[in-house]
């Protein structure tokens, strides 16, 4: 009797959990799991926008075909971008933990440069950035001149890493911009460390850097998996990628299915991603 | 016994000494980092300082190359230019404005809330399925925007919410990300805490409400930004779900400004007090609610 009234209640709180979902479930049913589904069939198929409405005609796997054995297009976009993520992603989320440290000390002005340095928040997303790469204002102006730029070629210039290499100095306002969310989880994350532990730290003689490994960081880990999902999704999504202006073409099924194929290979990306870090970090627990 | 407390005494001493050297150094290392900050919030700055520039630049001064951060001789000729354009349309302006903040206001409340309460259930009911939910959320994270451009057209078609409100706020309120960011920080809440709750007779939306809201401010308040940004700045939904001017927002008209010209200069500079017009809203709701995103965090019981 008493188990039966257990198992009713804890159905009863799934129900009551459920409704809570309901009304974002529905949303995102309608407005984005249907439409990724419609859109692995229109890949599928060669839509016709006519004028008593769309047409679909049957086209097998010639648009996936096209895409990656037609030409090289494809991979000249996308390699250069992928290289680009590879060294991008650990830069931003290394260095928005590190201003998230330092914005946590007891500084002059702490209110004043936590403000700023979420600044980015609201212009990664809007027009302000994208108006700001339009004039080329971007790369760093000074990364282009004469002097590091030669610097630059004569070292690394040469291996094909150099490229990407030049291009993430040239962005490095760009990472500035991107870590604005990384920074602003970063800092929520530092609180919820309690004051308690790095006192007992403290008084037992370690020393800041040792803190750092043996208590900031663990704790931390939760919120650097999260910031590194988030920095990931968030540089293979921005609609100045050269992947995703592919995809803007006027054939439907051409550009779903590059869209599909898109999405394995950050999927792919994001798994190797999620794999390495697992391991680093079973590593570093034992 | 004399001599170790000596000796303890004068490793008290060195300790005493170390400590204030340690002080010292810590003083030198705080004003290195202040420094740090402050070039660093230059480079942060430097967006906004150009949005305001902009604005006020001349037309000579806007297409010179290469560009300039700061303005030399500031005019008032681009609002100016821009009232006067907003004066020609056949809505009239302050029509796409209301629709903006209507729209907004609708869509930064319901992409918050809903997805504020779905992060709640997913971290903590594990009902069957929730695994498979959550990790169809991410998956559709990994998607370009532009992959169901065409599909929801046809969706909003046949849901027959065309040239609404509902047309311009449904699409936007299942927000992957903000599901996402608030679920991982109520992972963060102790489980004993809601508990304690419980036996206390609270509610489920109490809890929620109550314990689990105020806990996880800070990323809440981050998705009220980034809600509020995507809402704001949406011209996709004007373009491709409403055929009637009349129910078109500001982002749209703005794009306007400079689309279908037959040249790229005319308008540039209506275009650019445009941009500071709608940056300005983003600057005012990131200032009301920066300070939450960090100030409650720390008093909520969480430590």
């Amino acid at each position: 009797m008493a188990k039966k009234r257990v198992m009713t209640t804890k159905v009863y709180s799934h129900l009551e959990g459920m409704l809570f979902m309901v009304p974002w479930l529905l949303g995102f049913m309608i407005f984005m799991a249907f439409p990724l589904i419609f859109s692995l069939y229109m890949s599928f198929n060669n839509v016709k926008v006519l004028p008593t409405g769309m047409k679909y005609e049957f086209a097998g796997v010639q648009f996936y075909k096209t895409i990656l054995m037609g030409s090289a297009e494809f991979y000249d976009q996308l390699i250069p971008f992928l290289q680009e993520v590879v060294i991008m992603v650990p830069v931003i989320v290394i260095f928005s933990l590190l201003i998230a440290i330092f914005l946590n000390q007891r500084l002059k002005g702490r209110f004043m440069f936590r403000a700023i340095f979420f600044l980015p928040v609201i212009f990664s997303t809007g027009a302000v950035l994208q108006q700001f790469m339009d004039q080329e204002e971007g790369g760093l102006g000074f990364m282009r001149s004469e002097m590091i730029g030669g610097f630059m070629d004569a070292y690394i210039g040469g291996s094909p890493w150099g490229k990407p290499v030049l291009a993430v100095l040239e962005h490095f306002v760009l990472v500035l911009w991107y870590s604005g969310v990384q920074i602003v989880v970063f800092l929520a994350g530092r609180q919820t460390i309690p004051a308690s532990a790095y006192e007992s730290a403290r008084i037992d003689g370690a020393s800041p850097w040792e803190v750092f490994w043996k208590i900031t960081l663990p704790a931390m880990s939760p919120f650097i998996l999260l910031n590194i999902i988030y920095t990931v999704v968030d540089m293979f999504t921005f609609p100045s990628n050269p992947v995703i202006t592919m995809i803007g073409t006027g054939n439907y099924g051409y550009s779903s299915a590059l869209a599909w194929i898109y999405f394995v290979i950050v999927l792919v990306f994001l798994a190797s991603v999620l794999l390495i870090y697992g391991r680093v970090n079973r590593q570093q627990r034992m | 016994m004399r001599e170790i407390n000596n000796k303890m005494l004068q490793r008290l001493y060195w300790k005493r000494k170390e400590f204030m050297h340690a002080v010292k150094r810590f003083d030198r290392t705080q004003q290195f980092i202040v420094l740090f900050l402050t070039l660093l919030s230059v480079f942060m700055l430097l967006p906004i300082v150009y949005v305001f520039n902009h604005a006020f630049k001349p037309l000579h001064e806007l297409f010179q190359f290469p560009p300039t951060f700061i303005v030399r001789n500031p005019t008032f000729q681009n609002f100016i230019e821009l009232l006067s354009l907003t004066q020609s349309t056949f809505v009239p302006a302050s029509r796409y404005m209301l629709n903006s903040i209507i729209v907004t206001f609708l869509a930064t409340v319901g992409m918050v809330a809903t997805g504020a309460i779905c992060a709640y259930a997913l971290s903590k009911h594990r009902f069957p399925g929730s695994k498979l939910i959550f990790g169809s959320i991410i998956a559709s994270l990994l998607f370009a925007p532009e992959t169901i451009a065409i599909p929801r057209y046809v969706v909003v078609q046949s849901l027959g919410i065309m040239n609404s409100y509902f047309g311009h706020v449904l699409p936007m309120i299942a927000m992957p990300v903000g599901v996402f960011l608030i679920k991982q920080f109520i992972d963060q809440v102790p489980n004993e805490m809601i508990e304690a709750a419980k036996m206390d007779g609270t509610t489920e939306f109490g809890i929620f409400m109550r314990i689990v809201t105020p806990m996880v401010m800070p990323a809440i308040a981050t998705i009220t930004i980034l809600a509020f940004q995507n809402a704001w700045g949406n011209a996709e939904t004007s373009t491709l779900f409403m055929q009637e001017d009349a129910m078109k927002t500001l982002p749209f008209y703005m794009s306007t400004l400079t689309s279908n010209l037959a040249n790229s200069v005319a308008r540039q500079g209506a275009a650019a007090a445009g941009a500071l017009i709608m940056f300005l809203p983003s600057l005012i709701i990131f200032l009301l609610s920066q300070r939450k995103v960090i100030s409650t965090m720390a008093h909520s019981g969480i430590k």
